[in-house]
């Protein structure tokens, strides 16, 4: 019932305007296998940065990042996997086929269309609620990556073909090593208890990311802190630097494979200080934090899934009332302004 | 002398800001702002525009969704001139005089297993393959007309600009700019005071929104920015009424399209 907590930063319906309340998560995000993040296509190196390692400790160094879109991307696909399974992904007004992303043809009516947005398609376009950051390695990158030969080795295992060619498929490839720590702050705007749900569901069940591979990519999601205000959280970068500076202080040893545990305890040392930041009204305590995401588990679960996400779906309906009562929306709309 | 005193005291009590803030803005993020396109990069300048800042410090509230009309045209006028007599910020520049960049791939995919990339466009209709084979053009194979795939040059993370805001109104402590929703961290470094300066020749130091600027105001010369919504002005020389904020010159009566209602 935790969600009570967050009622004054919570919409009670899709309002159109923005009215200042925001839920800032704090995420991290653990990789559980070999995984790629890149800028530019294949066989350029892994996405790092060089940036100040702390917030006191200015000196610089090359942290991995996995960008904003890297992340939004798969999560979405994944709350969409539901929508389409339950059938509450609709028919796009201009091509006659079922909400698909980034084809030009949102159905501007489903629940991912509402919360995530999307750009001019048919009739309009929509901002979306959900505000990803860039997320950051606490540690190095020069500790993180591994290196890879790849040898296409031909059906006679060995590197030359029947007629003796040497194999030409040689080449190395970098890779993130699993175990890596990225932190994370994802902000949602004006959203309400359902979609919050919805937005905490998908980062929950997302386990795959970075490059299109089936074996590539693992990584878990674990949801550190969430705070209701009228304002922003610190960027993701001044969290892994305040992260940075208390490890260093509490004199752990950077070096990877680095204990989760302490990793965390550091994380929630740092945030704690947030509440007393302007605009920043409140941080869910550890117990209220658990009871939100058994609650977000529970609408999740088999037996609760379809009835929440029709719940949801359905408090879009009135919206969804299109044309020929759109002056008379119009007016009600700025009547509420 | 009594004269140039009187003169000098009414347009004081004109003045519709006693006081403007220096604030500098870091980037947490890379910025990106579609403000050129050469093929398929899309450029963005080096300085943040300030109807861009003025909405993302809160100070206009643009719908989430925009449906009709608004889609295609900007609400600038609606929004933002009546805030003429509370405040007004400048477009952002480069405290070093200029910003660095890097570039990026974009690649939109689809949420489908089975997808090809025709003409500036994923194609998920696998039943229409057998159709693009015989030489016929199904929709779903058609050009798009946004783009799906090109490079993109963002301003790089950790650049700091500078600009000024008029009026005492609040200011957040991050706001969110760009195509991406790009944070960006605003600090307040000093309070400055307006004096306002008689009719003459100045060189004005910051960089300005031309639609802002006064039309009765001379422009002598500048360089310009070219870039949507509004193009920027820098270094430009001007004939006429100014305001001194600190160490910095501008014309005087800046203000959101130039104060100008619905025309
Ligand atoms: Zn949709």
């Amino acid at each position: 019932m935790s969600i009570e907590k967050l009622q004054p930063f919570l919409a009670p319906s899709y309002e159109n305007f923005p009215k200042g309340r925001t839920i800032g998560v704090v995420v991290l995000r653990t990789t559980q296998s070999e995984t790629i993040f890149r800028t530019e296509g294949t066989g350029e190196p892994m996405c790092s940065e060089y940036v100040q390692a702390g917030v006191q400790n200015t000196e610089s160094i090359s942290r991995l990042v996995m960008t904003k879109r890297k992340q939004v991307a798969p999560e979405r696909r994944k709350g969409r996997e539901f929508l389409r399974s339950h059938e509450l992904l609709y028919t796009a007004p201009k091509s006659d086929s079922i909400c698909a992303l980034n084809t030009n043809a949102p159905c501007e009516m489903c629940i991912d269309c509402f919360l995530y947005g999307f750009a001019a398609g048919g009739e309009g376009a929509q901002k979306s609620r959900v505000w990803t950051e860039d997320a950051f390695s606490v540690l190095p990158s020069t500790e993180l990556i591994g290196d890879r030969t790849i040898n296409a080795i031909f059906e006679t295992g060995t590197m030359r073909d029947e007629k003796g060619n040497a194999s030409t498929a040689l080449n190395t490839s970098e890779y993130i090593k699993p175990g890596v720590h990225f932190l994370d702050i994802v902000t949602l705007k004006d959203v309400t208890a359902d979609e919050l749900r919805y937005a905490l569901g998908n980062i929950l069940l997302t386990s795959r990311y970075g490059a299109v591979s089936s074996r590539v990519g693992r990584m878990e999601n674990q949801i550190l802190g969430i705070f209701g205000g009228i304002a922003e959280l610190p960027s993701s970068l001044e969290l892994v630097q305040g992260v940075y500076d208390k490890l260093a202080a509490d004199g752990k040893a950077l070096e990877h494979p680095f204990k989760t545990e302490p990793l965390i305890a550091a994380a929630k040392s740092v945030i704690a200080t947030w509440t007393n930041k302007r605009g920043i009204s409140m941080q869910l305590s550890a117990d209220e934090l658990d009871a939100l995401i058994a609650d977000v588990d529970r609408n999740w679960s088999l037996n609760e899934q379809e009835t929440f996400l029709k719940r949801l779906d359905r408090s879009y309906a009135s919206l969804r009332k299109v044309k020929s009562e759109g002056k008379k929306k119009g007016r009600d709309q700025q009547q509420e302004e | 002398m009594p004269q140039l005193e009187l003169l000098l005291a009414e347009s004081d009590s004109k003045l519709p800001f006693q006081t403007a803030r220096l604030v500098e803005l870091w980037c947490a993020e890379p910025v990106f702002f579609a403000s050129r396109e050469l093929s398929d990069t899309y450029y963005t300048e080096g300085t943040i525009g300030n109807y861009a800042l003025a909405y993302a410090l809160g100070w206009a509230r643009s719908p989430y969704r925009l449906t009709g009309q608004d889609t295609g045209r900007p609400r600038y006028l609606e929004d933002l001139t009546p805030l003429a007599e509370q405040c007004y910020i400048l477009p952002a520049w480069h405290i070093e005089g200029n910003a660095s960049f890097r570039f990026e791939r974009f690649n939109a995919l689809s949420d489908s297993y089975w997808y090809a990339m025709t003409n500036n466009r994923v194609a998920t209709a696998r039943e229409d393959l057998p159709l693009k084979r015989t030489g016929k053009k199904p929709n779903t194979f058609r050009p798009s007309n946004f783009p799906q795939t090109g490079r993109l040059r963002m301003i790089e993370r950790g650049n700091r600009f500078q600009t000024l805001v008029f009026g005492d109104r609040e200011v957040p402590e991050y706001i969110r700019v760009g195509k991406f929703t790009s944070k960006v961290r605003v600090d307040l470094l000093r309070k400055l005071t307006i004096t306002p300066l008689p009719q003459g020749e100045y060189r004005c130091n910051a960089y300005l929104s031309a639609a802002d600027i006064p039309s009765s105001l001379e422009l002598l010369a500048f360089d310009l920015i070219s870039m949507p919504p509004v193009s920027l002005l820098k270094n430009l020389r001007f004939r006429g009424a100014a305001w001194q904020v600190g160490d910095f010159i501008l014309p005087a009566n800046l203000k959101f399209c130039g104060g100008r209602n619905n025309e």
